[in-house]
């Protein structure tokens, strides 16, 4: 017997009732729930080496074979920091490496203080991932490794794959930018933002930003991110809070995504200086002017193999801004990917688990 | 009221009371008096009482003088006066008396031992003003953008009426679209771009204005200043960045290959030969 169709009040009553019961579901977990419960980045792991604020940790394998031969070492910027790659059990890029057979690494480069204004890009690619990979190389006694970097660590990647290209076996780069004025090369108006608000700083307001904080605080990013999405961020903690009550799994998930969002570290001054002015206004890196120190960084010196995988729907680093690395590397063996996906979401969304993982470890294994 | 009737009118509200002024010292002097008109002075202290009344006489056709001189330059419009005695621009930071006050200080003449840190202060008051002005306009193409997003989310509201129900949940999720999409588009806006950068730029000047006040009271009370302690944090990693690469440049590795060595190698001797290196005893 078919249902009988409510009328406009019967809905409404439904519906409001609904809605209460949701909210009281959502009360009850939360009232359950203790914040030492939201763990992220808890895949087994041991400090192998220490410098200043940086950590390198070795991942336990889990595999009960390696299937390739050379690690990994995994980058990630200090926009955020790299416990995305491992949110949680089944969303954990790591996990998914670990997985299929690879020894992993992963540098933390810890929380910067004002002590850390100083520390410039020469220091984070010369000297604080140089000694990382120096200690990997002299563990394994292999003469090079697989970088694996993300975001701002792909920059840094980059940049250490082009000074010191001996070191680099393969080279793996994720949601990179390379070319910071492509960010409106589609068009889509959701895209970019970064590079339009630096662009509309002068120099000299982006140093009186840092002389006044010492670095860029990430407080301030963490406002700027949030102005990306305005749709999102207004709903986040009503509907968006609202939709997780019906789920526990989904609650946890998201309160492990606002662990990781809440945990943003400054910038160090002088580096986020690099970033912004030389980067992201004057974009220098593809420009072949970009400079540590007293060197230049060629992109042609870099020939090593290169995965660039990008997130097509990635609007923090538009897709235009990765893939134009192409046509710049010294390596003939140049692949590139574009998965379905976000800035974040092609490592932590349910869709993409597996998919980024295996499509390097696929590339990896030929090489 | 033209300019020549302000300036006539003020120019009165001088000579009366001097004309006053004149008429009082004429009626309380003892050679004004009925008695004393016809007869001499009649001692020493009648003579110089007379010399004090004509040196105040004097004094006071100056100082009258004097005080019209400013009617001839800059007069104050009607309009510019309504707005002096208005509340509301005692209140609002803009074109006020006290930003005006704080104008005409600052951009004055300095004095080796005067008030220097009373200028700091002041700069001070002066960022705070010039920050709310900042925030305030950022805030005026904010509320363009919401009233925007308003309005277009009405307008869907009306159009997209099928059945004239909405849930309240396909309410919400037009209005965070609406939203969403508007903001975006404002955001892209060069006056959102620049209202947003004078606001940072304002609040980063501000910051290290009162940096400044801290470090005056710092360098009084014998404390270090957040300026020293970042010069000194500036020498020790451009120190260990010295040390770093010339241990790296003499350490030895079996996987070097002649690109990180030479790499190395150059770097240090770069070092060496710059002004004032130290030599690394490490």
């Amino acid at each position: 017997m078919p249902s009988k169709r409510k009328s406009a009040a019967g809905q409404a009553i439904a519906e409001l009732d609904d809605l209460h019961f949701k909210l009281a579901r959502g009360q009850r977990l939360l009232q359950r729930l203790k914040d030492d419960e939201v763990k992220i980045a808890t895949a087994d792991k041991e400090v192998v080496f220490r410098e200043d604020k940086t950590t390198l940790y070795r991942y336990k394998p889990t595999a009960p074979r390696r299937t390739v031969d050379v690690p990994v070492l995994v980058a990630y910027g200090q926009v955020g920091r790299y416990t995305m790659t491992d949110l949680q059990e089944d969303r954990s890029l790591l996990r998914n490496l670990l997985a299929l057979g690879v020894d992993v690494y992963a540098v933390d480069w810890g929380s910067p203080t004002r002590g850390d204004r100083w520390l410039t890009f020469e220091d984070y690619v010369d000297v604080y991932l140089a000694d990382c990979v120096e200690h990997i190389c002299r563990a394994h006694d292999v003469p090079a490794i697989n970088l694996l970097g993300i975001c701002e660590g792909g920059v840094f990647s980059l940049c250490f794959a082009a000074l010191y290209p001996a070191r680099v076996k393969n080279l793996i780069l994720t949601i990179t930018p390379v070319d910071f004025h492509q960010d409106q090369a589609e068009g889509r108006p959701g895209h970019g933002f970064i590079n339009l608000w630096t662009r509309s700083l002068t120099d000299e307001d982006i140093e009186q930003l840092i002389e006044a904080h010492g670095n860029l605080p990430g407080e301030l990013m963490s406002h700027v991110f949030s102005q990306m999405t305005p749709g999102a961020t207004m709903s986040k903690y009503n509907v968006g809070l609202l939709d997780t009550f019906d789920d526990e799994k989904k609650l946890l998930n998201f309160l492990r995504m606002e662990k990781w969002l809440a945990d943003r570290p400054h910038h160090p001054g002088e580096a986020a200086k690099q970033l912004l002015i030389n980067l992201y206004k004057n974009n220098e890196l593809v420009r072949g002017e970009f400079r540590l120190g007293d060197r230049r960084v060629d992109l042609g010196a870099v020939t090593a193999p290169i995965l660039n995988v990008y997130a097509k729907d990635d609007h923090i680093i538009p897709p235009k801004t990765t893939q134009a690395l192409k046509g710049l590397v010294g390596t003939r063996d140049y692949t590139e990917i574009g998965l379905d996906g976000g800035h974040v979401g092609v490592f932590v969304s349910g869709k993409s688990q597996g998919v980024l993982g295996k499509g390097i470890v696929d590339w990896l294994r030929g090489r | 009221m033209s300019e020549q009737t302000t300036v006539s009118g003020m120019n009165n509200w001088f000579a009366r009371p001097l004309a006053m002024w004149h008429a009082f010292m004429h009626a309380a002097s003892i050679r004004g008096s009925e008695a004393g008109d016809a007869g001499p002075r009649t001692s020493a202290v009648e003579e110089q009482f007379e010399e004090m009344r004509e040196t105040w006489l004097a004094s006071m056709a100056k100082w009258a003088e004097f005080a019209q001189d400013p009617l001839h330059g800059k007069v104050p419009t009607p309009d510019e006066l309504r707005e002096m005695f208005s509340p509301a621009s005692w209140t609002a930071p803009g074109k006020g008396a006290l930003d005006a006050a704080l104008k005409g200080f600052l951009e004055g003449p300095r004095y080796a031992t005067l008030f220097d840190f009373d200028r700091k202060l002041l700069e001070l008051q002066q960022g705070t003003l010039q920050l709310d002005r900042e925030v305030a306009a950022y805030q005026a193409v904010m509320q363009k953008a919401w009233t925007l997003a308003f309005e277009r989310f009405a307008k869907a509201i009306t159009a997209g009426a099928g059945d004239g129900t909405w849930t309240w949940r396909a309410l919400t999720n037009q209005w965070l679209a609406t939203a969403n999409e508007t903001l975006i588009e404002v955001q892209r806006s060069d006056d959102f771009l620049q209202a947003q950068r004078r606001m940072l730029r304002a609040a980063s000047d501000r910051r290290l204005q009162e940096r400044r006040v801290a470090e005056a009271w710092c360098e009084a009370t014998h404390v270090p200043t957040r300026s020293e302690v970042d010069e000194l944090q500036r020498q020790v990693v451009e120190l260990r960045r010295e040390l770093r690469l010339l241990k790296r440049a003499l350490q030895t590795s079996p996987h070097d290959t002649p690109t990180n060595t030479d790499a190395r190698t150059a770097r240090a001797s770069a070092l060496r030969a710059r002004p004032g290196a130290k030599r690394s005893r490490a």
